[in-house]
């Protein structure tokens, strides 16, 4: 009898030992996240610090050092001298137009090859998983040739066609995955309510896959926002250059003003920034809601 | 004036047969149940009356057309399926309400139908919710719901309260039993319960295999099933079956295999020598006397109501249902007599039912 206080007390001392002492791999986990966290930020720190101080402050401070006197010419210079008005536009065009066109043909397309049967309908999707096995740098030197033909080089079409043709079948890929998970139920219900198949993606599939469509759109709306070596290879004329092309001629130009050149990165990162952080509530809370459910 | 009509239907997928000329009349306004075991293609037979699957063969009239080759949409019918199948982002009454909308209805009539099937529903109160905001049992209602509003000739029903639990489910076998009764719309039901075939239906369609085994109705089937299969599948606990020889038409008794006897009242025609199978549902088992058949009692299960006792009659097991309160041990003997005026006769040979 005597022995059960004090079993009770070391138990109770236990649980709050226990929930002092931290998990050591989930303190290891928060190091080597912050680590991680720090390697990420300290460039984009360095570039917003150093597009903000005069010519005389970037050579005098140390990388990190905050700006004294924040220099926001550099930010005008570089827009008008790096021609900026236009590389801007033409960034703009050609990234409204592809990532909803490309994003739109690639969920009509998963949705035809996850739910239309066809006796081709598996040689359709092979040939759309072998489009995502391609590297496009191999592809560079025949597609020049190929717009080249069509007369398309220095053309927003020339650029967007090509970008659509490698966005799409990594898309599809990924759709056709979601699409397969909807149980086909949903759809043969609402082919009996008397929806035709286009009814049936617009109003049924397309709001189910919501958080995809905005996990994809942000994806893809940086990496064609960002994208070099095709633009290089397609746009040769100085006026239909995007941002990143833009950038490359800058260094040549102004490679002694390090504060207008990193004012010209921080106004081509940036949009990409902002539509990352319209559309990532979307697509968080869309991936921990479960929405195929229900 | 027949209101489905299914004639020589076949359904191959690929190389496999599955569904092998199905006949089945379903007169307008009829409770019809397709049951069977698992993957005998009830499904399949569903989903073809939908026009969600091709016909292989034959041809199915819905209201006297041929619908073969119409659309889903075309046919008239309405389908609710076991999971539901809800549009999750729209709520319980734009669910109702989308067949209509997409027909062009204007919104008045929209909104006065799906009032008036929320109403037979009692959905009123939850008409603004989405789907992941119900119950499993109102899902189903929404599910029906939308069935309603389409007011179609033929009503399709694929297991729809298998995801429910079991008191749910008694509760709407019910609902369905009097929407039926309301609306008086043909149903083709699928179900692999034999106990909501028994109790819902006016006609029930045993499928095995791809094969009809017995259309009729639910007591018809009980009372007389034309196979052992039937017999088997219908009723709980299942009947028992029994095999031997009848020796003399005139004095039958049942020589069993392992040389009990069981004193017979009747015996079916041209039956002498003729391998049989004996079928004895376990509620017509009582105690017997002198001349009962000798039983040991291995299981006792009380249910309240009945207890299932689990008996062997020479290493064969049966199942006995008893009415009364019985003081029962395992391996005790007991004799046992069978209700011989229900007792049923089946050849060995080809399994169908030998009429005494
Ligand atoms: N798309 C298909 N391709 C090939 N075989 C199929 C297909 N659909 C069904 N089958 C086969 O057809 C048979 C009947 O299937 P069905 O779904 O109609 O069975 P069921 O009677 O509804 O069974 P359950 O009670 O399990 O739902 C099964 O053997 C199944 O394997
Ligand atoms: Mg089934």
């Amino acid at each position: 009898m005597t022995a059960m206080p004090t079993n009770h007390a070391a138990v109770h001392l236990e649980v709050q030992l226990s929930s002092i002492k931290r998990d050591p791999v989930l303190i290891g986990l928060w190091i080597a996240l912050v680590a991680v966290a720090l390697v990420w930020v300290a460039p984009f720190v360095f570039i917003v610090f150093t597009s903000l101080k005069t010519p005389a402050a970037v050579t005098s401070t140390g990388a990190f050092v905050p700006p004294t006197e924040l220099a926001f010419e550099n930010y005008s210079a570089a827009w008008s001298r790096g021609n900026f008005a236009n590389s801007f536009l033409n960034s703009v065009i050609i990234t409204v137009i592809k990532v909803p066109l490309g994003l739109f043909l690639s969920a009509m397309a998963a949705y035809a090859l996850a739910k239309i049967r066809l006796k081709i309908t598996k040689a359709l999707l092979l040939l759309v998983v072998f489009g995502t096995m391609i590297p496009f740098q191999v592809m560079l030197a025949p597609l020049f040739t190929l717009v080249n033909s069509f007369g398309l080089i220095d053309t927003y079409p020339g650029v967007i066609l090509p970008y659509i043709a490698f966005g799409v079948p990594y898309q599809v890929f990924i759709l056709h995955g979601f699409f397969r998970g909807i149980p086909k139920e949903l759809s043969e219900a609402a082919l009996i309510d008397g929806a035709n198949h286009f009814t049936i993606f617009r109003r049924i599939f397309l709001p189910v896959c919501l958080p995809v469509l905005a996990a994809l759109l942000i994806l893809d709306f940086v990496s064609t926002w960002n994208e070099f070596a095709m633009a290089l290879v397609l746009l040769q004329d100085q006026r239909m250059w995007t941002l990143p092309l833009g950038l490359m001629s800058f260094q040549g130009q102004f490679s002694s003003n390090y504060g207008q050149l990193n004012a010209a990165i921080v106004m081509t990162v940036l949009p990409a920034t902002i539509v990352y952080l319209i559309f990532q509530r979307y697509f968080v809370s869309g991936l921990t809601s479960g929405a195929v459910k229900g | 004036m027949s209101g489905l009509s299914i004639g020589n239907v076949k359904k191959s997928f690929g190389a496999v047969d599955v569904i092998h000329g199905v006949d089945v009349e379903i007169a307008d306004g009829e409770f019809a149940i397709l049951v069977g075991p698992s993957g005998c293609g009830k499904s399949t037979l569903l989903r073809m009356i939908a026009g969600l699957e091709d016909i292989t063969g034959g041809q199915i009239r819905i209201n006297g057309r041929v619908v073969n080759d119409l659309q889903p949409k075309d046919r008239d019918i309405a389908m609710v399926f076991q999971n539901y199948a809800l549009y999750s982002q729209m709520t319980a009454s734009q669910n109702m309400g989308f067949a209509l909308e997409l027909a062009g209805a204007k919104r008045p009539e929209i909104d006065k139908k799906v009032g008036e099937a929320a109403a037979i529903l009692g959905l009123q109160p939850l008409l603004d919710r989405k789907p992941a905001q119900l119950s499993g049992g109102q899902r189903q209602r929404v599910a029906m719901g939308r069935a309603i509003v389409r007011d179609p000739k033929v009503f399709l029903f694929d297991e729809p309260l298998s995801n429910l639990d079991a008191k749910l489910r008694v509760k709407m076998r019910a609902e369905i039993k009097a929407l039926h009764q309301r609306l008086k719309t043909t149903i083709v039901y699928v179900t692999h319960d034999q106990i909501e075939a028994m109790t819902m239906a006016d006609k029930i369609v045993v499928l095995h295999g791809g094969r009809v085994e017995q259309i009729g109705s639910p007591l018809e089937l009980y009372d007389k099933p034309r196979n052992i299969f039937v017999a088997g599948f219908l009723g709980s606990p299942a009947m028992n079956f029994l095999e031997g020889t009848i020796e003399d038409a005139a004095n039958p008794v049942l020589a069993m295999t392992s040389g009990s006897r069981v004193k017979l009242s009747r015996a079916p025609a041209n039956s002498v020598n003729r391998p049989l199978t004996l079928g004895i549902r376990p509620e017509d088992i009582a105690f017997g006397g002198e001349s009962g058949v000798d039983a040991v009692v291995k299981v006792i299960e009380p249910t309240g109501s009945e207890t299932h006792v689990a008996v062997e009659i020479d290493g064969k097991e049966l199942t006995w249902v008893v009415r009364e309160r019985v003081e029962l041990a395992p391996e005790q003997r007991v004799k046992l007599s069978f209700e011989t005026s229900k007792v049923h006769f089946f050849d060995q040979q080809t399994q169908q039912r030998l009429d005494a």
